[in-house]
């Protein structure tokens, strides 16, 4: 082969090598493999159908604090993190600039938001729901944060409201 | 002169070379475990690179005019002994400004050895074509392997054995240059025919820059990729990137099939940017994934290095001086591919790490564990976070003490793998746009490829 052929030739195949490789790359998913993007806490989070206490505790978790990062302006992870103990709250605030009364503010507000989604979603009988907002619009913010933490418990107060009857919350909830 | 010199001169000079050009690039595994013990920053760790790769560039033109003034012989063995006593005080240092300081004197002796020995070699094997072959080999060798070895080293002893090991090679190859210097220092007579100095190839050397700071992005970035992003030993990513010299041991066998100096660059050229895309495009976090793109790259590298230099050094006269312009070339891109790159890829691993930390709450959020325990697993990412500020946090401590109750055991190790999944598609992620850039940087040296003209030999 010419010295001018082979010269061509590899750069031909150089050319060729790398686009077989980026292409076979980008057609195995090579672009889209980032972290998965978090929801807007604005925006509603559909309920899925929930089978008993545990899934309704953990969707009303999840809607809880959907409601009070929304509120604050940041996500709900994010939010999720700072509640979870006294110091990460502290940092939190001290990052974001929120104080106490408006945490308080939003995470009410997300436990409110909460109660309306488990309503709306068939998941909460009106009969709950009105003493579970009397509730929450009383309480302060460390009992409301362990409100949004152990909303098991929450159901669980309410269910104790409601009297001793032991099938009776199952009976409310769908 | 040829005929009575002996093979241990070529092999010690070629072994200089090898060293000195290892060492710009051998620190590149041992990077993290320095960063840890010299509680330092990503972007001051760098620096241990980038010090040796910048004194390197601005002390090599220098120091081949002071081998044709003083004596190849005489430079090399005193620049070799320089490089050993500044590696014995990099391997004690237990400050980072005293490594970078010992670094900084190292790469002024490897200047002095590596330039002088290009002077030396035409002498020692014959003809200045086949010297240059050597020295671009035995230089190309170098960088190449130059990161596994350090991997191994780091793995196996220490980071500090990398530097003093290196003191008895650089030593040892120093002995028979010894002849050389005394027969200059007793007869005065220096081996090297004075010539006038041409004008250094601006195109060649400009690629050669450009490519030298890709290939610096491909294998700085895909280590920090390995340990820091994926959490690999070093020896495991030492052996992962050893597919890269490999791959150059094989283009080195490409290259002479192809007479055009210009053809073998601009494959090479075109080579490392394709590998460095594919590493950007990435398409999950799994070693085999690298190895095509290694291979792409080490093949690129040693066919655009060798044509580069061969184009630079061609028909030129002095060759240490013009060897000192690739040498300074190199590692001008070295140290510009360093500092381009540091910020922005220190700036996406920061973003990506907060994003894999939100879609790994996401998950753990989503999931049907009990909200106690979901708020418990949370809170102690949170806290790793804390703990790990600026880097890839290590999740395994937050999963080791599992739920006893069956069914939330076996949604935790669900989640857990869900949340890897999510902190290695950020630190794969994070590296991307820094691949890209040096892909581009390999791409924008084809303007200078086609620019430059070789002179034959």
């Amino acid at each position: 082969m010419r010295a001018e052929l082979r010269g061509r030739v590899l750069v031909g195949g150089a050319i060729l090598a790398a686009l077989v490789l980026v292409g076979v790359y980008l057609a195995a998913g090579g672009s889209s493999y980032t972290p998965e993007k978090t929801l807007d806490p604005c925006q509603h989070r559909p309920w899925s159908d929930p089978q008993g206490l545990g899934e309704i505790a953990n969707q009303f978790t999840s809607s809880a604090l959907d409601g009070a990062a929304c509120q604050l302006g940041v996500s709900r992870e994010t939010l999720a993190r700072a509640l979870a103990t006294p110091q990460a709250r502290e940092r939190f605030s001290e990052r974001y600039g929120i104080d106490d009364a408006k945490l308080a503010r939003a995470v009410r507000a997300g436990l409110l938001r909460a109660v309306t989604d488990a309503e709306d979603a068939g998941a909460l009988s009106p009969l709950l729901a009105g003493p579970l907002r009397a509730t929450i619009e009383e309480i302060p913010l460390d009992q409301a944060i362990e409100l949004i933490n152990n909303a098991r418990s929450l159901l669980s107060t309410a269910q104790g409201f409601l009297g001793p009857a032991e099938n009776l919350l199952e009976g409310l909830l769908p | 002169m040829s005929a009575a010199v002996p093979r241990p001169r070529v092999a010690a000079l070629a072994l200089a070379v090898g060293l000195v050009l290892a060492d710009s690039s051998i620190v590149v595994l041992a990077l993290p475990d320095i960063y840890r013990d010299l509680d330092t920053s990503v972007a001051g760790v760098t620096w241990v690179l980038i010090s040796f790769n910048l004194v390197m560039a601005l002390a090599a033109v220098p120091a081949a005019l002071l081998a044709r003034r003083v004596g190849p012989g005489r430079t090399a063995a005193v620049g070799l002994a320089i490089f050993a006593g500044a590696g014995l005080a990099c391997g004690v240092a237990d400050t980072l400004s005293t490594l970078i300081l010992a670094r900084c004197v190292q790469a002024l002796g490897g200047a002095a050895a590596v330039t002088a020995a290009l002077e030396l070699l035409p002498a020692t094997v014959g003809s200045e074509r086949r010297a240059v072959t050597v020295w671009a080999s035995a230089g190309a060798t170098g960088a190449a392997l130059g990161p596994a070895v350090g991997g191994i080293l780091t793995e196996l002893v220490s980071w500090q054995s990398i530097f003093l090991i290196q003191v008895p090679v650089a030593l040892a190859a120093a002995v028979p240059i010894l002849a050389v210097a005394k027969h200059e220092a007793a007869t005065g007579i220096l081996q090297t025919e004075l010539r006038r100095t041409g004008r250094p190839h601006l195109w060649a050397n400009l690629a050669l820059a450009m490519v030298s700071a890709a290939i610096a992005a491909a294998l700085f970035l895909l280590v920090l990729l390995l340990i820091e992003g994926w959490r690999l030993s070093p020896i495991g990513a030492a052996i992962v990137v050893t597919a890269m010299p490999l791959a150059a041991i094989l283009g080195s066998r490409l290259g002479p099939l192809v007479p055009s100096t210009r053809a073998r660059a601009a494959a090479g050229a075109i080579l490392v940017s394709g590998g460095l895309a594919g590493l950007a495009f990435l398409p999950k976090a799994e070693v085999a994934l690298t190895l095509p793109p290694q291979i792409l790259v080490g093949i690129g590298l040693s066919l655009v290095l060798s044509a580069l230099t061969e184009t630079a050094l061609g028909g030129r006269a002095p060759q240490a001086i013009h060897g000192g312009w690739t040498i300074s070339a190199r590692h001008a891109g070295v140290v510009i591919g360093l500092l381009a790159l540091t910020p922005i890829f220190t700036a996406d691993i920061a973003q990506q790490r907060e994003d894999a930390i939100e879609a790994g709450t996401a998950v753990i959020l989503d999931s049907n564990v009990n909200p106690l325990l979901k708020i418990d697993l949370a809170q102690q990412i949170g806290d790793r976070l804390e703990e790990e500020k600026g880097k890839v946090p290590t999740i395994g401590p937050v999963f080791e003490s599992l739920p006893s109750d069956p069914t939330d055991r076996t949604a935790v190790e669900g989640l857990r793998s869900e949340l890897q999944d999510q902190l290695d598609r950020g630190a794969t992620h994070a590296f991307s746009p820094s691949f890209l850039l040096g892909a581009l940087l390999g791409l924008l040296a084809l303007l200078p490829i086609a620019l430059s003209r070789r002179v034959d030999l």
